[in-house]
């Protein structure tokens, strides 16, 4: 064998022809090997997408040295949290792009309803003012975490070991955008009757960076930033902090809505929860597949969660003073155990 | 629909920046993964971007479009559209399917990578569409050739290409590997949305949705423009990304980053498109030249772009202008002739009619290029189809993964010498197709100086045996998937008076 240029190289007899033989029709991609049930399309469109993991010498088509491969070995393969396959993971809800957007659709359209029942009847308008002025403190300023809950879900995506953990963190931080542009809708609602400030950027900001309630969840959504491994990302995100962040947001907010007598808030943070549903479930459906595989891993995930369940606690504890400064006071006491239940019902559904 | 209009409210969804104090900014943004390039953080904040949309307006647009996308695709697979399509047609689909189905769910990491290390919550929300606008390419180039796997086998390939090493493929994957996957969030917004999909890919998306609307392939036509629709949306992000560095007087990085990532994104995409074009669409439904889509699309409309923003044309700008008068020539003679490592059939594209019209697209072309196909013809017609087929292989570039075609260039009289360029770096020595490929190597060497090309690994024994035939099962290629002349030799036959029945070959 030598190499050469093709215009002037030497010529081979090949047997190109013997090629044509018919062979079966196949029931899926080769890769999924031997099937007696035709793969579905959810299956069909994520199975064996990751041509990177476990990849040698290195994940990435560059010099096995390169930084990110560097990051990725270290990161992903390297990380304590592994099973021998990730490929059986499935997303309970067996979502594909089409059918998250199809279903979220239908809820946006929902919401849609829900803002224009709202705007027709101007119950924004007839809040009382001292509630009004309670939200600005307890619901304004949630833009900023919630956004670090999104960008977090989206390195959980870019790390995970199979894709369909990655379309599963994808769809979450979509919920997380979807979350933060309904508050934000609401607080320039609020703000066109009760005030402009509402909507000043300082408004949100200065507490979110200055003001005691919100300093220790600030703390652990920062320190969850610094996470790479991208079993302990998860752990942070999804049994820590987004947990204790749901719980707050999606119930506790809620009751306090309904203590204000504001339908509106409530029934929307309330929808809020379907996506936060959608995400213990997979994230319960990811951790009983990783101890199914291998038992060590319950230990793994408890180690990384002594750590982030202690911020997560503290955040919780400074957001709970500000239910208790509502003109329709919530204990702080309650909304900590609300957030302690909500996190070991989590658990217990993990197995954890 | 709710009353307030989304410019009242948008900007409370991109404000999200603040100062972090319980960690650096080095630990939340690693260098490695957010270059900053020395922009403080606060300039980063005034990243706009140029296109608004909700995530309301997000889920209802792309709704509808899959709805629609889904109807065409179940009418068209159980008809006899894609039985009918043309030969050269069903090679350039294989190839689009295995080249870019799966790299552009990588994509989707790509942009997840910019939507946690982008260095502005805008900047970042956009980004986040992206990462499931890339979701969403990744897994419709994965179904629809999912459904016609029982029509055609080789579709395996939209799945299967990336777990191989296909020469091919290898090129592709390196591309995209440093273009996004193995990129830092600030690079890639410049190299991936700016360079490669508001350059490229608005020209191969645009131009195939055409091409494919003529040749009758609907299902193809329809799924490439909506995927067009999407890009046109997510590429973007690169603009307000230059800006940034230019007004912080960063223009000689944003230029470093456009020129590398323009030249890599060319060849590929004189390998892909170039065949795609002036090759495999048959000839009564091709409108323009690979050529003149270039000169149009590329070097025109797209360089108009870079001058708005203060940028130039890169420094290899007449090399360019070159290499588009030949590679792809060159390219699609050495797919042809080794098409045994190609997952698809590519058809020849050399019959009377084609050659007239190449001659008049590419004056002097059958003089320089039409030589090596009338040896081929000639073979085939003597009942000698095998003496068209390889016993060896190229040199393979060290930078674009393709094999080096000077030689070709250098006899069709575009290049002053047949030698590829040599670098010594590091005890290694590196083979180059080009000034430009070698340059590319230069400006990152820890990116790329560890990798070992298919012949590297083939002369390194990486690759056993080293023979052909353990080549090609290195590159995944079983031999019913090896691709064959896509018209059965008829391409040779053409003009010729020898009656089918009297072939020789098949
Ligand atoms: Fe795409
Ligand atoms: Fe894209």
């Amino acid at each position: 064998m030598t190499v050469t240029d093709p215009t002037t190289g030497g010529r081979a007899e090949r047997p190109a022809r013997a090629a044509r033989a018919a062979r079966p029709k196949p029931k899926t991609w080769s890769l999924l090997g031997e099937v007696t049930r035709r793969p579905s399309v959810y299956e069909a469109t994520a199975a064996k997408f990751l041509y990177h993991y476990r990849r040698e010498p290195a994940p990435f088509e560059m010099s096995p040295n390169a930084p990110i491969n560097e990051w990725y070995l270290t990161n992903r393969e390297g990380s304590p949290f592994t099973v021998a396959d990730w490929e059986g993971f499935r997303d309970p809800a067996k979502l594909t792009y089409s059918d998250y957007v199809m279903v979220q659709h239908d809820r946006e359209t929902y919401l849609d309803g829900l803002i224009d029942h709202h705007e027709a009847t101007g119950s924004v308008q007839t809040l009382d003012p001292q509630w009004v002025e309670a939200l600005t403190r307890v619901l304004v300023p949630w833009r900023f975490p919630l956004h670090v809950l999104q960008m977090t879900s989206l390195y959980v995506a870019q790390m995970a070991p199979s894709a369909f953990i990655v379309n599963c963190a994808n769809f979450q931080a979509g919920d997380e955008m979807r979350r933060i542009q309904r508050l934000a809708y609401v607080t320039r609602l609020l703000a066109n009757a009760h005030g402009e400030q509402i909507a000043a950027t300082a408004t949100a900001r200065d507490p979110w960076q200055n003001e005691a309630a919100w300093q220790p969840l600030r703390e652990a959504c920062e320190r969850m930033l610094g996470v790479y491994d991208w079993g302990e990302a998860f752990t942070a995100l999804n049994l820590a902090v987004k947990p204790a962040v749901d719980a707050v947001v999606n119930d506790q907010l809620t009751a306090l809505a309904i203590a204000h007598d504001d339908e509106f808030l409530a029934l929307l943070l309330a929808e809020f929860d379907r996506d936060a549903a959608r995400s213990r479930a997979w994230t319960a459906a990811l951790v009983q597949y990783a101890i199914g595989q291998d038992p060590a891993m319950a230990d793994v995930l408890r180690s990384w969660l002594a750590v982030h369940a202690l911020r997560a606690d503290a955040a919780v504890a400074g957001l709970a003073e500000l239910f208790a400064g509502a003109p329709q006071p919530m204990a702080a006491a309650q909304v900590i155990e609300a957030a302690g239940q909500a996190r070991a019902r989590l658990l217990a559904a993990c197995d954890l | 629909m709710p009353r307030l209009p989304r410019s009242e409210w948008y900007d409370l969804t991109r404000d999200m920046n603040w100062d972090l104090t319980y960690v650096t900014e080095d630990e939340a943004f690693p260098p490695q993964l957010s270059n900053s390039f020395g922009v403080p953080a606060e300039s980063w904040w005034t990243w706009d971007e140029p296109y608004k949309i909700t995530y309301s307006e997000y889920v209802h647009n792309q709704a509808g479009k899959d709805a629609g996308l889904f109807s065409v695709n179940n009418v068209v697979s159980r008809s006899k559209i894609f039985d009918n399509l043309d030969p050269g047609w069903k090679a350039a689909i294989i190839a689009h399917y295995g080249a870019i189905a799966v790299a552009e769910y990588q994509a989707g990491i790509g942009e997840a990578r910019m939507a946690r290390f982008g260095r502005a919550a805008a900047w970042r929300n956009m980004a986040m569409f992206g990462t499931l606008d890339e979701t969403r390419h990744g897994q419709l180039q994965t179904y629809f050739p999912y459904q016609a796997l029982n029509k055609e086998p080789r579709l395996d390939w939209a799945h299967k290409a990336y777990h191989t090493n296909e020469w091919g493929i290898i090129a592709a994957r390196h591309l995209f590997d440093d273009m996004f996957t193995a990129n830092d969030a600030v690079s890639m917004a410049i190299q991936l949305t700016y360079t490669f999909e508001t350059g490229f890919t608005n020209l191969q998306f645009l131009g195939m949705a055409a091409d494919a609307m003529k040749v009758g392939d609907i299902d193809f036509g329809a799924l490439i423009s909506s995927i067009q629709t999407d890009e046109a949306r997510h590429a973007q992000q690169g603009e307000p990304t230059i800006k940034v560095l230019m007004k912080e007087g960063k223009v000689d990085i944003a230029q470093n980053l456009l020129d590398r990532m323009f030249w890599r994104a060319w060849k590929l995409f004189s390998l892909l498109t170039g065949l795609s074009m002036d090759y495999y669409t048959p000839l009564e439904h091709r409108t323009h030249s690979f050529k003149e889509f270039m000169t149009e699309f590329i070097t025109k409309q797209f360089i108009d772009q870079f001058r708005d923003f203060g940028l130039e044309k890169p420094w290899y700008w007449d090399q360019l202008l070159n290499e588009m008068e030949w590679l792809h020539h060159a390219y699609h003679l050495g797919v042809y002739y080794w098409r045994p490592t190609a997952w698809w059939s590519p058809v020849a594209g050399a019959g009377p009619a084609e050659r007239e019209w190449l001659e008049e697209k590419y004056p002097g072309w059958n003089a320089s290029f039409g030589k090596y196909w009338d040896v081929m013809g000639e073979n085939i017609r003597a009942g000698h189809p095998e003496l068209t087929l390889p016993e060896t292989f190229p040199m393979v570039c060290n930078a674009c993964q393709i094999p080096v075609c000077t030689p070709a260039g250098y006899a069709a009289g575009y290049l002053d010498s047949p030698l590829p360029r040599i670098l010594d770096f590091e005890g290694r020595r590196y083979t180059f197709c080009s000034e430009p490929c070698q340059w590319v190597f230069e400006q990152s060497p820890d990116q790329f100086k560890g990798h070992l090309s298919i012949i590297d690994r083939f002369l390194g024994g990486v690759i056993q045996p080293p023979t052909i035939e353990g080549a090609l099962a290195y590159m995944g290629l079983s031999p019913e998937e090896m691709g064959q002349d896509g018209t059965n030799y008829a391409w040779a036959f053409e003009g010729h008076p020898a009656p089918a029945a009297e072939r020789k070959v098949g």
